[in-house]
């Protein structure tokens, strides 16, 4: 016998001596409540984002059945923070200095604090123009996003502020405290 | 089990675990380190279970890459202040594979080689993983798993004293010698 088929020997050895080795019954436990978990946090997401969608869809019938008078032209070289807040792989400075449609509404009066934008596209379109609809969802919402809501007050509406794309779709959300 | 089927997780978990879990033990010569990273790895397959592509390989070979991630993660955190030179004692190596000192001997001689050599003995020569699994789970090509795989025998010849025990002269000092 030569030493490399003596190491393979030994080698065989050590494998035959593992064969039966596995992980303790408490990891699959442990791994067991992890997927539920897991399962549960996608199933709030999915129905977080149908409300978010749901709400959209609501928002822009009510902004449409208004008329174009509530929407004006603003240039953008006065920087929004919905330009700014959010990073937008793949948009030319070119479409970034061309305006943008916002909504004006009567809540920006009012003193209100707001959170960051959270992204709702994985990869969101390059945004040249844009809307700001402001429209009323309930706390779960917020869930969808990674912010914390007690479980008591799931139900509860809060206000947010979606930014649509020239599409129409929902790219972003940030969620707005009106005092 | 990307949808939530419990029961499609729990019998994937089953079905691969000890391979996993025997990987990591053979790798780090660690229960606790192979059952932590057993977990790990089937908690990385519940959130980015989506990142298999069957095109590039098989599930195992996915798995395997996983878990090799995590393990040299752990060595790179965890690295020994002395590697094992010469893990030839006094036990009879070859006269007795079946006796336990004889293989932690040849354990500790397989977790004293270098990472890059090890995990191609381990996957190859003691998981029985296929060259092309291997290097898949490896990310490099079949013949850098080929070499490695033959550099880590020498490397274990070496450490387990095979040569003197087996009564070869060794090729490098021989040609030492004549020079």
């Amino acid at each position: 016998m030569n030493p490399e088929q003596a190491v393979l020997k030994a080698l065989h050895a050590l494998g035959e001596s593992d064969r039966d080795r596995q992980a303790s019954p408490e990891a699959e436990a442990r791994l067991k409540l992890a997927f539920r978990h897991r399962r549960t946090v996608r199933k709030w997401r999915r129905m977080s984002a149908l409300a978010i969608a749901a709400g959209v869809v609501v928002a822009l019938f009510a902004i449409y059945a208004r008329g174009p008078r509530r929407i004006e032209r603003v240039p953008v070289r006065q920087p929004t923070e919905t330009a700014s807040a959010i990073p937008v792989p793949g948009a030319s400075r070119a479409a970034a200095s061309a305006p943008v449609i916002k909504a004006r509404t009567r809540h920006r009066a009012q003193p209100e604090i707001v959170t960051d934008f959270f992204p709702l596209m994985d990869v969101p379109p390059p945004i040249g123009r844009g809307a700001l609809v402001r429209v009323n969802l309930p706390a779960e919402a917020m869930r969808s996003v990674g912010l914390p809501v007690r479980e008591d007050g799931l139900s509860e509406r809060v206000q947010a502020d979606v930014l649509l794309s020239e599409e129409g779709m929902a790219t972003a959300i940030r969620f707005v405290k009106v005092f | 089990m990307l949808s939530g089927d419990e029961e499609a997780f729990t019998a994937l978990y089953r079905l691969r675990q000890g391979a996993v879990y025997r990987f990591a033990l053979q790798m780090t010569g660690s229960t606790a380190v192979a059952e932590d990273v057993t977990q790990e790895v089937f908690m990385t397959l519940i959130e980015h279970g989506n990142r298999f592509d069957p095109s590039r390989g098989t599930l195992a070979s996915f798995l395997y890459g996983i878990a090799r991630n995590m393990v040299l993660r752990r060595l790179e955190k965890e690295r020994p202040t002395e590697t094992i030179e010469d893990c030839a004692g006094e036990v009879d190596l070859l006269g007795d594979l079946t006796r336990r000192e004889t293989i932690e001997q040849v354990r500790r001689a397989v977790v004293s080689l270098p990472p890059v050599y090890r995990e191609a003995v381990v996957l190859c020569d003691l998981q029985d993983v296929s060259y092309q699994d291997a290097a898949v789970a490896l990310d490099c090509p079949v013949g850098t798993v080929r070499s490695r795989l033959n550099r880590g025998r020498s490397m274990l010849v070496k450490k387990l004293g095979l040569v003197k025990k087996l009564g070869f002269a060794e090729p490098v000092r021989a040609a030492e010698g004549t020079g």
